[in-house]
């Protein structure tokens, strides 16, 4: 099961949880099931988010594989200059 | 808008005399920029620069008259004008860019108007004397009289300023121009300071003149910081003296380019900065 | 990862070199078509007013004017954020602040024009503005838009805080009971523009038949198509977009400003319309940065160890809703491997032009606080501040502030090149002080198109979608040639307009280099494949039996040496003969960027006098991964630099009590010019990113980071007192002397 980080002001959304586990073999699994768990969370998956899976930053790309020990962090989209 | 070439200068007078809402054009660097903005909306412009003799740098009774569309890079190619008055034509130098300087004249940044205008204190140290020229005739008349307000000028409508006269120098006199701005060029000032100091053989100063740029509503002359030189080798305490004095004179605004308690204090720094120069360079040691 | 390299690290002369220094390159004003005609934009002098009504009859009536438009000529969009794109490209209701466009005229001349826009009569009812964010926060604030406040916010704060974000973990208090140092300090920093030298320029041509052609300098021009399209209500296949070449964007053309309008306009008039802004209307209307109030806490063991960290970002971002703080928080701290680390951030509305990215948006401010305080925290402990930093440094394996666990990173080496360098070890002259300080940027990926093909004479064109802000087609062209084998000079990279090439998203977030080279390196594996082919065929070998090796074919295995190796231009000479011609394209959205950290040092001099700074000594030092064409990289990381010293010292937006800009100008608004600097001296590292092919991580944004606290840190360490306020112009450091 991947650990799912979720960012600090981002927990508003999540009842104050900051980290739980999924079963989830590539991002747009382990999204739908957040946006499942917690509904909250949803219009700010719907708007965009990046992840980033072992420390590689991922933008809105479902299928990315996930391994099983697998670190996800939840951030929003990020957009530069 | 008519544009008119004007082939002397009592017909560009006749021109000003005849239309209200004219504008003279010499090298036009200030004129273009408020035309482009549509600040100015003058019904004529009157060009200047093919009159004869306007363009001249002559020596007259030891001293310099230059012209007023003599171009701000012919005057720093002057040799002995350089020689001379070296501060009046540094403070020249320093308006606008190298570009700029192709065309910007001493005479027309005197007749702006600009309490800030770099030429002008340089020219208030020099005494030099404006020769106006309207319906009357011809006059001369010190800059200092000149200067009225932010864009004001002491010149009648009809009137126009076709050259400026720097007097003779005495031997072992200097003048130095120094202005403060947040970068090293292209700026306005924010505070400057001209000087012209003469000096006896024992490098004791006997005669000076300093002037201040952008601390009033035109660039002024500070008789008391001049007084604190006089008698001085520029010792600490004369150049106190005339930081106070200089200090004393400001008037200055707060705006966006400074604010006035700041004007204030730089104005006596650009002096007794600018003292130190023209002393050296009338041959004192300090 | 590929080490060895033939086209990588040399200096070829740039491809745009002679166009551009001989004049013949197009910018965005520089294109004209037959029965064109010009645009002007009338602007609010208001910071805050109801339009009540707009009467345009006088200006239709004038002789040469061919369509006169305000808002209600715009229909409403269903995407709200292009809606306030909309809405900021041409008022509807209320003008939000000074420059705010309310109506635009095309008409034969400039002259008519202008002449016309001053027949427009607008009838405004002003309303109460707000300008500063603090004040914007406050909950008695006049509210800029209703019903946009951040849903995760509560009623200390007004409507104009459409966002609030936190990052971090562990717990700061924690942190700072373990200290023996902890200094708490707020922070000021005034909203900036990029200052690119070409004001936003377009030329547009919409057609009866619905389909139009659009000329404009941008950093992306699918991006311009969308809005566009979705404002136009037009179908995005009929609005062909071609990006002019560009005279500087940092992040400020990523959005539109003028193009809607001109468009808009020219459907109205039915002729090509041509809208250049002037300089003014660039300040007061198009979009600078955030300015910023900002409160950091650190504390900080006796050894330098840095205990617990927490910083507060207040950003003000102008007239619309926005997202950038996030950003500032994510950065804040991201050098340093912390227990205990928190940044929050606060986005807030104000009556200022919306604000648009400006080279790694959010992270300077933020890093120029938290840099400062650490700073001060190695003078009061006295500790070095490279020593502290090398201490306290990010490094692979240290959980970031922000979230993600760093890969390969080379913070540390930056800090041991910077701590090696002559310049730290320099004496000081009087008056003068040494600055340090770390800077951070994420870099991107994002999607991306390449074509490229394979021309009978064994050249090669390339066709990318991203416009060239930072020498990008001859970092394209040189990792084609890497990859093909080839020479640089066989390859010609052009940016293709929006209908020759496939999406690609904007030209930010340091991002071209990295995911456009991914994709121009999988279009030549894709046209080295077919090349291979070819020579199989023509040596009637199988397909496997050949490799590419050094630009040609080679025969391996049993037929190994029996086959003399076919060069590109050989297969590419008889492909006529041997199927047709030969490409390779890639379509993708690569990601695994490389985060990217820079360090600065400055000999900063500061007249006692009149608190004049002058720049003696600048050195930055950079890791960017794989520099590709190097010459650009120092560029790079000299040229943000130079934005952060401006930053710091002297530009900024001045805004009176009536809410109006009273600097929009390069006289007032002071960015450095040349003489006021040395030369910066960019020391490039290169610790390579593992999620590209050739190691690049992406150069463009982190240099415009650490200048703002490292001339801080400078100035405070030369004249013995410290600012908390930027820019820090000479009457600031007089008064603080």
């Amino acid at each position: 099961m991947a650990r799912v980080v979720i960012f600090g002001s981002l927990r508003a959304f999540t009842g104050g949880e900051g980290e739980m586990e999924i079963e989830a073999a590539t991002t747009r699994e382990l999204l739908k099931k957040l946006a499942a768990r917690h509904p909250a969370l949803a219009e700010t998956i719907e708007a965009g988010v990046s992840l980033a899976i072992d420390g590689e930053v991922f933008k809105e790309a479902w299928f990315t594989p996930i391994g099983p020990e697998a670190e996800v962090v939840v951030m929003p989209l990020m957009v530069g200059g | 808008m008519r544009y008119v070439v004007a082939k002397d200068c009592p017909e560009a007078v006749a021109l000003l005399n005849a239309n209200n809402g004219a504008r003279l054009l010499a090298g036009g660097t200030d004129l273009l920029v408020q035309l482009k903005q549509g600040a100015a909306k003058p019904n004529i412009l009157i060009d200047i620069k093919k009159i004869d003799g306007f363009g001249n740098i002559a020596a007259e009774e030891g001293g310099f008259r230059i012209g007023a569309t003599v171009s701000g890079a012919e005057i720093g190619a002057h040799i002995a004008l350089k020689a001379a008055w070296p501060g009046v034509v540094e403070a020249v130098e320093l308006i606008g860019s190298t570009q700029v300087q192709g065309r910007a004249t001493m005479v027309g940044n005197l007749c702006n108007g600009s309490p800030a205008a770099d030429s002008v204190p340089a020219m208030l140290a020099a005494g030099a004397v404006a020769r106006v020229e309207g319906p009357g005739g011809a006059r001369d008349v010190p800059v200092a009289d000149l200067l009225k307000g932010p864009g004001r000028t002491a010149l009648g409508s009809a009137e126009l300023v076709s050259s400026v006269l720097l007097p003779k120098r005495g031997a072992r006199a200097g003048d130095a121009y120094l202005r403060f701005i947040p970068r090293t060029e292209m700026d306005i000032a924010v505070a400057s300071a001209g000087v012209n100091l003469e000096l006896d053989a024992g490098g004791v100063v006997v005669a000076a003149r300093v002037a201040l740029g952008a601390v009033a509503p035109t660039a002024i002359l500070v008789p008391e910081a001049a007084a604190a030189l006089v008698g001085s080798r520029l010792e600490a305490s004369a150049l106190d003296a005339c930081a106070t004095a200089c200090e004393a004179a400001s008037n200055p605004i707060d705006d966006k380019r400074g604010t006035a308690e700041f004007r204030t204090r730089i104005a006596g720094v650009m002096a007794t900065r600018a003292a130190k120069t023209a002393y050296t360079r009338a041959g004192g040691s300090l | 990862m590929k080490q060895d390299f033939k086209v990588l690290g040399t200096r070829p002369i740039r491809p745009d070199g002679l166009d551009k220094v001989t004049g013949k390159a197009m910018f965005g004003a520089d294109k004209s078509v037959t029965g064109m005609l010009h645009a002007r934009v009338l602007r609010s002098p208001h910071a805050h007013a109801e339009i009540v009504s707009i009467d345009t009859s006088k200006a239709e009536a004038l002789a040469g004017v061919k369509a006169v438009i305000t808002g209600d000529d715009f229909e409403d969009v269903d995407n709200r954020w292009t809606r306030y794109t909309m809405q900021n490209c041409m008022a509807q209701g209320r003008a939000l602040y000074d420059g705010h466009a309310v109506a635009a005229v095309a008409a034969v001349s400039k002259k008519v024009a202008a002449e016309a826009l001053a027949l427009i009569e607008v009838t405004y009812k002003p309303l109460p503005h707000v300008t500063d964010v603090d004040e914007a926060m406050a909950p008695d604030a006049p509210v800029l838009h209703e019903g946009v406040k951040g849903r995760n916010l509560g009623d200390d704060v007004s409507g104009n805080t459409v966002g609030y974000y936190s990052f971090g973990h562990g717990d700061p208090e924690t942190g700072f009971a373990e200290a023996d140092e902890v200094i708490e300090r707020t922070f000021k920093t005034a909203a900036v523009h990029q200052g690119y030298i070409e004001p936003q320029a377009c030329l547009a041509d919409l057609g009866a038949d619905g389909r139009g052609e659009l000329w404009c300098c941008t950093q992306g021009h699918y991006e311009v198509r969308r809005i566009c399209a979705e404002i136009l209500h037009m179908d995005a296949s009929q609005l062909r977009v071609t990006a002019s070449e560009i005279g500087g964007g940092f992040g400020g053309k990523t959005t539109v400003f003028i193009e809607p309008v001109a468009l808009k306009l020219s459907q109205k008039a039915g002729r090509p319309v041509k809208l250049v802004m002037s300089r003014e209307e660039v300040f007061r209307a198009t979009g600078p940065t955030m300015s910023a109030s900002m409160d950091v806490k650190i504390g900080m063991a006796k050894d330098g160890r840095i205990t617990g960290a927490h910083a507060r970002l207040r950003y003000q971002g102008g007239a619309f809703p926005y997202q950038m703080v996030m950003l500032g928080a994510m950065s804040a701290f991201a050098a340093y491997d912390l227990e205990h680390v928190q940044a929050e951030g606060w986005d807030v509305m104000t009556n200022r032009p919306k604000m648009i990215s400006y080279r790694a948006p959010g992270a300077p401010m933020a890093v120029y606080a938290v840099e400062s305080v650490v700073d001060e925290l190695c003078q009061k402990l006295g500790l070095d501040p490279l020593d502290v930093r090398i201490m306290n440094a990010a490094r692979e394996g240290s959980k970031s502030s922000y979230g993600p666990t760093f890969k390969a990173i080379g913070l540390v080496e930056a800090l041991e090149a910077a701590k090696a360098h002559p310049h730290y070890s320099a004496p000081l002259a009087p008056n003068t002080g040494r600055g340090v300080s770390c800077g951070f940027w994420f870099n991107f990926g994002g999607q991306v198109s390449v074509s490229m093909a394979i021309n009978a004479d064994g050249t090669v064109n390339l066709i990318e979608g991203n416009p060239d802000i930072g020498g990008s087609r001859a970092s394209i062209s040189m990792m084609a040639a890497e990859a093909l084998g080839i020479e640089f000079d066989r390859v010609r990279t052009i940016v293709g307009d929006t209908a020759s090439v496939g999406f690609s998203d904007v030209t930010d977030g340091s991002r071209v280099t990295f995911a456009v080279g991914i994709a121009t390196i999988n279009a030549a594996k894709a046209a080295i494949k077919e090349m291979c082919k070819r020579a199989a065929m023509i040596w009637e070998i199988d397909e496997e039996s050949v490799e590419w090796i050094d630009g040609a074919a080679h025969a391996v295995g049993h037929n190994a040496g029996t086959l003399p190796p076919m060069t590109l231009a050989e297969i590419a000479a008889t492909s006529g003969k041997t199927g047709g011609p030969i490409a390779g394209h890639h379509e993708g959205a690569p990601d695994k960027a490389g985060v990217s950290f820079g360090v600065h040092l400055v000999d900063v001099e500061v007249d006692p006098e009149t608190g004049f700074t002058a720049i003696k000594r600048y050195t930055a030092f950079q890791d960017v991964g794989k520099a590709i064409h190097p010459a650009y990289v120092e560029g790079q990381i000299q040229g943000g630099a130079v934005q952060g010293i401006g930053w710091a010292l002297n530009e900024e937006y001045i805004y009176g009590e009536d809410g109006r800009l009273q600097n929009p100008g390069f006289l007032d608004y002071r960015i450095p010019v040349a003489s006021d600097l040395p030369m910066i001296e960019p020391v490039i590292i290169e610790v390579p990113n593992p999620g590209h092919p050739y190691g690049v991580r992406g150069c463009g944004e982190t240099a415009i980071v650490p200048p703002l606290a490292a001339v801080s840190n400078g100035v405070a360490r030369a004249i013995g007192a410290r600012l908390y306020a930027l820019p820090m112009s000479p009457p600031k450091i007089l008064k603080a002397l």
